[in-house]
């Protein structure tokens, strides 16, 4: 009965398989879109939409998101942001790696790890508007079209992060 | 030469969503099948466990990187069909130190989260959660941040360009240090962790091969063929003749030489436009007579209007930040900047040199050129006080063109003339070529307010059913009492973006004065397909801004009708008087009557008048009338003439704000002037 249990998960793909597939997604978006790929900027729209629920005048009125009017959501990264949820769902349901939990080191009570997460998502959100990009819009695409401000980006990204990391490894703990 | 969306300015069609939403799956697909969806492995690169993101990364990178460059070498597609990010120093090294923060915090980043929400991971849904809220905080935060957030604008910028190295040998650079990191993230896996399985395996060792062969292969091409040609070198012309001067200007060379540019503004020539780039105090104490003082932040934002038509001139001290500005104008795609040779100081030692100080000879023509440069260029100051009627003022005004300058363009395919009286007059006789436009035609109903602009993908139908090309330079040819005409079809200009334009000084009444040509026929026009950018417009706003703007301050309130209006002594309208705060400074008041034709004051005096109203250049000013048509005006002066840069237009006006009972209504003369 316990069929999906005992079916084995599939292996990652080899990095370097994946990062060419990757890279060959980034190159198609260039070609087709004409930009690259993105996902903060999506999240920003929603968090647009969300504060523009909440408080209509206010956020229409607000210098940053009222610059996108009334419907935030009409933006190729809004559906570049839910064709990568189903993307990944699809492979995720694939290679039989659907779990739901939170990911954590053993030693580590889920809700430490949550708040991690959830502090994490904050500064992370708030970095991403004000560098105008993630590690998606800003690291790969910028990288790719060999941008020194996106260069600059990406290893702040590396040198913040491994700064940060000591504080922080106890959510990992096992 | 294949075109995007975002080429095409169709970004936001469903079309280019449905793309997005495709190749957004692809991205999830990728992004799981290498491991993307646990947090856990992402974070592992930070304590050296699991060097994954490093190598997917970096691979995509250098992948996506080497098919565009070739791409872009083979000449398949142009960099102008490619949104390229600007380069902000402090704003991305803030935003990055910080970001690696988040991630190595929270364990994942967005595009990551995404993928591992979808994976069923609760972290990643509850890290999505916190993006949302981290953006509407950076919202709520925007206006102390703003500066920040601009921090160190350098435009697009490439990191080969930054490194003063060359696209193929930087490709091949980025390479090696790529194949570098994996080998080196191979042996750190291995040491550590036992597993670094691809450490020395075939796999990896025909995977750098190949890339080390496709970076290196690279190099026989000869560049990357930018949206602008490519720098012209620099060469001095010291000692060089008037002739060949004239020669290297029409060649393309980069420089004039300081007696070139004294000749040309001892001769009124029209087409030319000086920019001293130095500080308003140098400015101040001495300037090359009939040079306009631009601080570099808001260069290209002047001279938009003035990309490939007639000559640009920017001048220093030295030479250093002219050549520096040149070198970000061609990259925005400006031919006709030129720098003045050795700068004001050569300026002042070539030219202004008094004959009997000099060492050297001279020929009696030269020391007969000197003396009449100083006469002209010292004005009052040394020479005879008899020439000094003639106004220091510049030969063109930023966003305003010259009769002289158009007579010299008339003919040219790109430029485009705009006239905007009535047909009668059209009829009866028009600069040659110039289009009909009335004015109403680009306004209607929106939203139940009257005589609005027109939406923009309207007003791209008007312009293609006019023939007109965004990279045109629009004439906009009013007459001179009906400036405001003019205006106001420029806000339809900047609501598409198309920011190529300037406005007839004098009108129509100051060309036929000046006896210039004149016709009858009709322009040839074949429709063309002006595409509906419809993202321009940041400057449009609604009454929902204003009144919040009014209850709680941060914008200087300006309402350019008739004082009596203001004040409320007459109205025609639903109620009368004004928004509560605003201040009343006529349209008209920046018009003046000169024989016989009507101009704009001259900038000393406009930027007089509103620098008592507006604290400074980056205050947010609000300026509306009744329905927009007069405060296109004033928006015009203060965006374009005056540099202000949050001047936001509210259109729908007094009309409105009066039909609204619900909205507050201040009736006496308020503290207006």
């Amino acid at each position: 009965m316990m069929t999906t249990a005992s079916r084995t998960k599939k292996e990652y793909l080899n990095p370097y398989i994946a990062g060419i597939l990757l890279g060959l997604t980034l190159f198609a978006s260039f070609l087709l879109l004409g930009a690259g790929l993105g996902a903060s900027g999506g999240i920003a729209r929603v968090a647009a939409h969300v504060e523009g629920v909440l408080a209509n005048d206010h956020t229409l009125a607000s210098e940053y998101f009222g610059k996108w009017g009334d419907n935030p959501l009409r933006y190729y990264l809004v559906f570049m942001l839910v064709g990568t949820f189903l993307g990944g769902l699809f492979s995720a349901v694939w290679a039989n790696r659907v779990e739901i939990n939170v990911e954590r080191g053993n030693a580590c009570p889920p809700r430490n790890r949550l708040i991690f997460a959830l502090v994490g998502g904050i500064i992370a959100g708030f970095a991403s508007r004000l560098a105008q990009g993630c590690t998606s819009g800003q690291a790969l695409t910028g990288t790719a079209l060999l941008l020194t401000g996106s260069v600059v980006f990406l290893i702040c990204v590396f040198a913040g992060g491994y700064a940060a990391a000591y504080f922080v490894r106890g959510q990992w703990d096992d | 030469m294949i075109e995007t969306f975002y080429g095409l300015g169709t970004l936001e069609s469903a079309k280019a969503f449905f793309v997005a939403l495709v190749i957004g799956l692809c991205f999830g697909f990728s992004l799981e099948q290498a491991g993307f969806g646990s947090s856990r492995r992402l974070a592992a690169i930070f304590y050296f466990r699991d060097m994954t993101v490093l190598k997917v990364m970096f691979t995509a990178v250098l992948v996506a990187m080497l098919c565009l460059y070739y791409f872009l070498a083979l000449g398949w597609i142009s960099l102008d069909n490619v949104f390229l990010m600007p380069t902000i120093y402090g704003a991305q090294i803030v935003g990055g130190l910080i970001f690696g923060v988040g991630f190595v915090m929270g364990g994942w980043c967005p595009g990551t989260a995404a993928v591992g929400a979808a994976s069923g991971k609760v972290d990643a849904l509850v890290f999505l959660g916190g993006t949302v809220v981290g953006s509407i905080v950076f919202n709520e935060l925007f206006p102390a941040l703003r500066s920040l957030y601009a921090w160190g604008d350098s435009g697009v910028r490439f990191v080969y360009d930054s490194l003063g190295m060359s696209a193929s040998a930087f490709v091949l650079l980025f390479t090696l240090i790529a194949l570098v990191c994996f080998w080196g993230s191979e042996y750190i896996e291995r040491r550590r962790m036992a597993t670094g399985l691809h450490f020395n395996s075939t796999f990896m060792r025909a995977f750098s091969v190949a890339l080390i062969v496709f970076a290196a292969a690279f190099s026989i091409f000869p560049g990357i063929p930018e949206s602008a040609p490519g720098l012209i070198p620099y060469s001095p012309t010291a000692g060089a003749t008037e002739a060949a001067l004239l020669e290297a200007v029409e060649t393309g060379a980069d420089h004039i030489g300081p007696e070139e540019l004294a000749d040309r503004l001892l001769v009124g020539d029209p087409s030319l436009l000086l920019i001293d780039i130095r500080t308003p105090a140098e400015y101040e104490s001495f300037h090359i007579r009939g040079a306009v003082n631009i601080a570099l932040p808001q260069l290209n934002e002047y001279l938009m209007p003035y990309r490939n038509t007639g000559v640009i001139v920017l001048y220093s001290n030295g030479m250093t930040h002219p050549a520096q500005a040149r070198d970000s104008l061609y990259r925005q795609g400006y031919q006709n900047v030129y720098i003045l040779t050795d700068g004001l100081d050569g300026f002042m030692k070539a030219c202004l040199k008094p004959v009997s100080l000099r060492p050297e000879p001279l020929s009696e023509i030269y020391a007969g050129k000197v003396n009449a440069w100083r006469s002209f260029f010292y004005g009052a100051r040394e020479a005879d006080a008899e020439t000094i009627e003639t106004s220091p003022e510049p030969p063109v005004k930023i966003g305003l063109l010259e009769t002289a300058w158009l007579a010299q363009n008339l003919g040219d395919k790109n430029v485009k003339i705009i006239d905007l009286r009535s047909q009668a007059e059209y009829n009866s006789g028009h600069i040659p070529g110039s289009l009909f436009l009335s004015v109403e035609s680009f306004r209607g109903v929106v939203g139940g307010v009257p005589s609005l602009l027109l939406p923009h993908d309207m007003l791209a139908r008007h312009l293609s059913l006019m023939g007109i090309e965004p990279d045109d330079m629009l004439v906009l040819a009013p007459a001179s009492e009906k400036v405001r005409d003019a205006t106001f079809v420029a806000t339809a200009f900047e609501r598409l973006g198309h920011r190529q334009y300037g406005i007839l000084s004098g009108g129509y009444e100051k060309w036929m004065a000046e006896d210039r040509p004149m016709d009858t026929r009709l322009p040839e026009v074949s429709e063309s397909m002006y595409p509906a950018h419809g993202s321009a417009d940041t400057f449009t706003i609604g009454y929902k801004t204003v009144l919040n703007y009014a209850k709680n301050g941060g914008a200087v309130i300006i309402d350019v009708r008739p004082v009596e209006y203001y004040t409320g002594e007459k109205s025609d309208e639903a109620r009368a008087g004004h928004i509560p705060g605003a201040l009343n400074r006529p349209y008209t008041e920046d018009m003046a009557n000169v024989d016989g034709y009507w101009t704009f004051k001259s900038i000393d005096d406009l930027s007089h008048a509103y620098s008592a109203m507006v604290p400074s250049k980056d205050t947010t000013v609000i300026v509306h009338c009744r329905t927009g048509h007069q405060a296109s005006q004033t928006f015009f002066v203060l965006k374009r003439l005056l540099g202000y840069q949050n001047v936001l237009w509210y259109n729908a006006g007094w009309t409105e704000w009066a039909a609204r009972p619900e909205l507050p209504v201040e009736t006496s003369s308020g503290a207006a002037k």
